[in-house]
């Protein structure tokens, strides 16, 4: 088994860091970071697009909605038709 | 001048309309029931449910041709567990708002067997059915639906053979 312990020590020996390691850091943190430059319009555009699209979404929400209460309704109208027909034809058959 | 008789007739108007649209005040009773069903939908809301309706859909279609005459649809559905939770007072407030020679019942059928009264009334204005009210109670139930504007009873027929309802017999009543 030795050569198990020697193998492992040797991986996870401590390594120190190169010399430039603490420049090159700093040197990455203080790089700006690309900004994305956006003409006032598009971002109004993109705005517009984005509250015409959730607007459209809702209404379409709102119209489902409505049309199932409109067939719940017409189901439930429907069915109480359907009983009195039944009921109809009990009486007079 | 002209402005008072245009509000005249606003108002007119608006009466009529109210004389189809029923107040339902049952909101007593969904507290107590087990299950309950509330639809409101005015003339805007059918309008705007009707441009969701698919035309190609046999039921949607159906129901599209229906709401294209009427200005409002309002059901109130309450089921019960136990009997005596609504009361005749109920059923009476929704009786007396149906008066002649407007609104006449053209089916009424009492139960004796299970206790269950259905009744069809319909408003007649100026020769065209503007309302039409359907009133199903029984010892667990209570509904009432409420379908006011141009309703013909052919729309009313063409339910059926949708949502599994067969067609429906059109029967001439009596005048209350």
């Amino acid at each position: 088994m030795d050569w198990l312990e020697d193998e492992l020590k040797q991986a996870l020996r401590r390594k120190e860091p190169s010399p430039d390691f603490e420049a090159r850091v700093i040197a990455a943190a203080g790089r700006r970071r690309p900004v994305l430059s956006m003409p006032p319009w598009r971002a109004a555009a993109a705005a517009v697009l984005v509250i015409t699209g959730a607007g459209a979404g809702y209404r379409h929400h709102q119209g489902q909605i409505a049309k199932e209460q409109v067939m719940q309704a017409m189901r439930l109208t429907g069915s109480k038709l359907n009983r009195i027909q039944m009921q109809m034809k009990a009486v007079r058959p | 001048m002209m402005p008072a008789r245009t509000l005249a007739l606003a108002c007119a108007l608006a009466a009529a309309l109210c004389a189809q649209q029923l107040k339902l005040n049952l909101d007593h009773l969904s507290a107590k029931a087990s299950g309950s069903f509330d639809i409101s939908l005015n003339n805007s809301m059918l309008q705007f449910a009707g441009k969701f309706l698919d035309g190609k859909d046999p039921d949607e279609a159906a129901v599209k041709k229906l709401i294209g005459g009427i200005d409002g649809i309002y059901v109130r559905s309450f089921e019960f567990k136990q009997e005596g939770v609504w009361s005749p007072a109920d059923l009476d407030q929704i009786r007396n708002q149906m008066k002649a020679p407007d609104w006449s019942r053209i089916v009424g059928v009492k139960s004796a067997e299970d206790g269950e009264n259905i009744e069809v009334h319909v408003c007649n204005q100026s020769g065209k059915v503007a309302g039409v009210v359907i009133l199903v109670t029984a010892p667990k139930e209570f509904t009432v639906a409420n379908i006011v504007g141009n309703v013909s009873l052919d729309s009313l027929a063409d339910l059926g053979g949708h949502f599994g309802v067969p067609s429906m017999e059109r029967d001439k009543g009596k005048k209350k």
